[in-house]
């Protein structure tokens, strides 16, 4: 296995340190929402999963399919790296475990080998057709030939649960704001090859993508799904410098527009919506980019909305269950994380759950389903809308 | 995987592992030990039991007595002293799944709880309830309430309300023969520090304290002899919750992970008091005052608070650290910590306290080091110098664990030590309760000299030499 420990060393070159630095104080695995689902034992946590990679960098350990099965076993919640008392970028580290073992053929997960084969053909992992792309569109969005603004569908948004991003444009074309969509050559944002380790089919999908924002002369691209603009924000640069292509554009969550919208009185919420809410803060969307007070500020604006905080929000939010392709490879585990987020949701006696992200969305709704719930769910901007009306 | 004894599965059912990819997750814990060391000793079980039930926890104990193997019971594996670790594999009984809260009793301010329970979560639970834990560990997020009792200590709270086991009332433990005792009052201290070796902890009655906001100053201290001052006044006069000191070395370790940010401490301490909110800040800044420091901004305060649950965060400096840690009358700070210093001149220190009821505080004593170097056998045997020049002055080793066994008498005091030694000869005389722990471990092929003395003994030999070969400080 030294082929192993080597593709470990170099796969992890700027985080070999990092590893070094794991206090072992196990904090991380307290948080983890995944580590019960392992029975309960020490190795499936992060403490665990950075020992043991440490190990097989020394040639002490071998990397065997158990182990690389463990290490997929991640929602990339980013809780762990959240808590670490040595600041390690653990989400990083899995990402980058994974790529080493999907370059050793240990990986990656067989949903995952599927989600490739169905982007491959139709551009996004739920293998709808390129051209239902634009489904999604209402009768009375009309994008501009060329804008400055992008707005960037995202696959689960535009195939699966489309009102976040319906009633993101709908605002957008109220204000007079032109926006550009590039429907079909949209192709997916990579987020789900990133976090499985399938760098060489993210690397195709983003450098499409990057492509297309030069040849539309766009300058912001805004987008209503979480991991997407995680993606669009941190990975972007970092594939464009390596792939030896520019990046100037700003990345911008659709919470981020209405936010300034706001502050500039360019929009105001008049209309009362007397709901008692929640808000779950998406993890790729509140732990990645901070994104914390723009959600609220938004629920604060509405009148007659009462908005009542989970025992866990912020930094402290819990995980949905659904990131890091554990949906699709783990989808018992996935579930009954998004199960328990719920009941913590319907624990504050609040009528809507509401969020920011259509992948924690289509998480919470097979949640409430099966819980046989009657908690209501929405989008921050839905709620928005309304209280526009 | 099967676990090697069938009737152990039969037992557990899925509660029991001997997959060898599971088991080696167990074979350490915190402490960084090298590996020539660790080769003595069979660190990694042979099975893992992750008791779901008290009923668990007699089960397998009642197999490990029938069986004949030793049980190390475990609960997050966050101390480094060796305490959870396995020196002669047998079954790891892993009880970190055991996270009841068993009941609040809001009249006698109570709590029962299983032992798996997190300090951190114990203490969000009661605050719901008006109560909150008396004292927790700056480990908390992830260390155990069962854990911290049997390994024992002060931390956050303790200048109020005593050590862990001032705040533990009542307890139950499972023996080998199955039987789950009740053990109240006096009888507590057999169980207290002693890691599980006279039986595994499966509920814990806690006093508890009422729910109230804290209000923290920070303070700068100029000199050692301020601080056992400044705790005297914060016991007797201001009533104060908690008393932590960072020494300015400390500091500037953090500062560097912040990049120049932090307290503006260049020499001396930093002070960390808490009392109960609104506290009565004219009172404090009397009092401090009265030893010669001063008061800090409100804005360093609230950020030390938040931090609180973090020391370790300058082991990225390291990539190791090698912590000593002891516990001191506090009078005899000054004199100790100025021994430490001359003795550690060539490196960079840190130190960090916490004062505890009764004048005596627990202190930490950081240095920067890298375990992958070759050379790190050697080297970490200055950890044990403060530990030493504490011991001269009144101190006494923190915790027995596996490590300190050699010092256990002075930490358990002769007649406590001697009452452990009875009862264990009476409830494990086959020595399979977390065997070599606290009374102090035999080496295979080495009968006459136990791991945590060979510890001891390389250790003072080493200790000149590794002082020189000491990472030099980054200036």
């Amino acid at each position: 296995m030294a082929d192993a420990a080597a593709l470990i060393d170099a796969t992890l070159p700027d985080l070999s340190y990092a590893l070094d630095t794991c206090a072992r104080c196990g904090f991380c695995k307290v948080v983890c929402p995944t580590h019960p689902f392992g029975g309960g034992f020490e190795a499936y946590s992060p403490r665990a999963k950075v020992h043991y990679l440490k190990e097989l960098r020394e040639g002490r350990e071998e990397l065997t399919p158990e182990w690389v099965d463990r290490i997929y076993q991640c929602t990339s919640c980013e809780r762990c790296a959240e808590v670490c008392q040595t600041d390690i970028p653990l989400v990083h580290v899995w990402e980058a475990a994974r790529s080493a073992a999907v370059k050793l053929g240990l990986g990656p997960m067989p949903a995952h080998k599927k989600l490739r084969v169905l982007t491959e053909q139709f551009h996004n992992p739920y293998g709808e057709p390129i051209e239902a792309r634009e489904r999604w569109m209402q009768p009375h969005h009309r994008p501009s030939a060329r804008a400055e603004l992008l707005v960037f569908a995202g696959c689960t948004a535009a195939y699966r649960m489309p009102p976040m991003l319906q009633t993101g444009v709908t605002i957008l074309q109220r204000q007079d704001i032109p926006y550009a969509y590039a429907g079909g050559r949209e192709v997916c944002c990579a987020s789900p090859f990133l976090r499985t380790g399938q760098v060489e089919m993210a690397t195709a999908l983003v450098t499409s993508n990057i492509d297309l924002f030069h040849e539309l002369g766009v300058k912001r691209i805004v987008t209503a799904c979480g991991g997407c603009s995680k993606t669009l924000r941190f990975d972007y640069p970092e594939l464009a410098r390596t792939t030896g292509r520019s990046w100037d554009f700003e990345v911008l969550h659709f919470s981020q527009v209405y936010g300034q919208l706001l502050r500039e009185g360019a929009i105001r919420p008049g209309r009362r919506v007397d709901k008692v809410v929640t808000y779950h803060d998406p993890c790729h969307l509140g732990r990645s980019q901070g994104i914390y007070d723009e959600p609220r500020s938004i629920l604060r604006s509405i009148p007659g909305l009462r908005l009542l905080e989970m025992e866990h929000h912020r930094e402290e939010s819990r995980c949905c269950g659904a990131g890091g392709g554990v949906k699709a490879n783990y989808p018992e585990m996935a579930a009954a994380i998004a199960r328990d987020r719920v009941q913590e949701a319907v624990a504050t006696g609040a009528e809507v759950l509401v969020t920011m992200c259509p992948f924690c969305q289509a998480s919470f709704a097979q949640a409430l389903k099966e819980l046989g719930s009657s908690m209501r769910l929405a989008g921050v901007e839905e709620l928005l809308l309304e209280s526009l009306e | 995987m099967r676990a090697p004894w069938p009737i152990l599965e039969a037992a557990l059912g899925k509660a029991v592992t001997g997959d060898p990819q599971l088991l080696r997750a167990y074979d350490h814990d915190l402490g960084e030990m090298p590996r020539a060391l660790l080769s003595r000793l069979r660190t990694r079980p042979d099975a893992v039991v992750v008791a779901r039930s008290p009923a668990d926890v007699v089960s397998t104990l009642q197999v490990a007595a029938r069986l004949g193997v030793p049980v190390t019971p475990r609960g997050q594996g966050s101390s480094g002293y060796g305490g959870s670790m396995p020196t002669r594999a047998g079954i790891l009984l892993d009880l970190s799944a055991l996270t009841k809260v068993l009941a609040v009793d809001e009249a006698a301010a109570t709590v029962d709880v299983e032992p798996g329970v997190v300090w951190n979560e114990l203490s969000r639970t009661l605050r719901k309830r008006g109560l909150d834990v008396r004292t927790l560990p700056t480990s908390a997020p992830s260390s155990t309430v069962g854990g911290w009792f049997a390994s024992g200590g002060v931390g956050i709270g303790s200048l109020r309300y005593g050590s862990i086991r001032d705040a533990v009332l009542e307890i139950d433990v499972a023996g080998l023969d199955g039987r789950v005792a009740t053990v109240v009052g006096q009888d507590l201290d057999l169980h207290h520090q002693t890691a599980g070796i006279l039986g595994v902890i499966t509920r814990l009655r806690l006093a508890c304290r009422p729910a109230e906001e804290p209000r923290s100053f920070a303070v700068r201290l100029p000199e050692a002899e301020a601080v056992p001052a400044l705790q005297a006044a914060a016991e007797r006069d201001l009533g104060a919750y908690s008393l932590s000191i960072q020494s300015a070395g400390y500091l500037a370790m953090r500062a560097r992970l912040d990049r120049g940010a932090g307290p503006p401490i260049a020499a001396g301490f930093l002070g960390l008091l808490t009392v109960s909110s609104p506290g009565d800040p004219a009172a404090v800044e009397r009092a401090v005052a009265a030893c010669g420091g001063a008061l800090l901004d409100d804005s360093v305060a609230a950020h030390e608070w938040e931090d609180r649950f973090y020391p370790m965060r300058v082991k990225r400096l390291g990539p190791s650290l090698l912590v000593s840690e002891f516990l001191l009358p506090t009078e005899r700070f000054p004199e100790t910590w100025r021994a430490i210093s001359r003795a550690l001149r060539r490196e960079e220190l840190g130190l960090e306290a916490f004062a505890a009821r009764g004048g005596r505080m627990a202190v930490l004593v950081y240095a920067l080091e890298d375990a992958g170097h070759w050379l790190y056998p050697v080297r970490m045997a200055r950890a044990l110098a403060p530990v030493r020049i504490a011991l001269r002055r009144g101190g006494s080793v923190y915790t027995p664990g596996l490590w300190f066994a050699w010092g256990a008498r002075s930490v358990l005091g002769e007649a406590r030590y001697e009452a452990v030694v009875a009862e264990k000869r009476r409830v494990d005389p086959a020595g399979l309760l977390n065997p070599d722990k606290v009374l102090g471990p035999r080496l295979r092929g080495l009968p006459l000299v136990d791991a945590s003395r060979l510890l001891a003994l390389s250790a003072a030999f080493a200790s000149p030499l590794s002082r020189w070969l000491a990472p030099r400080p980054v200036r």
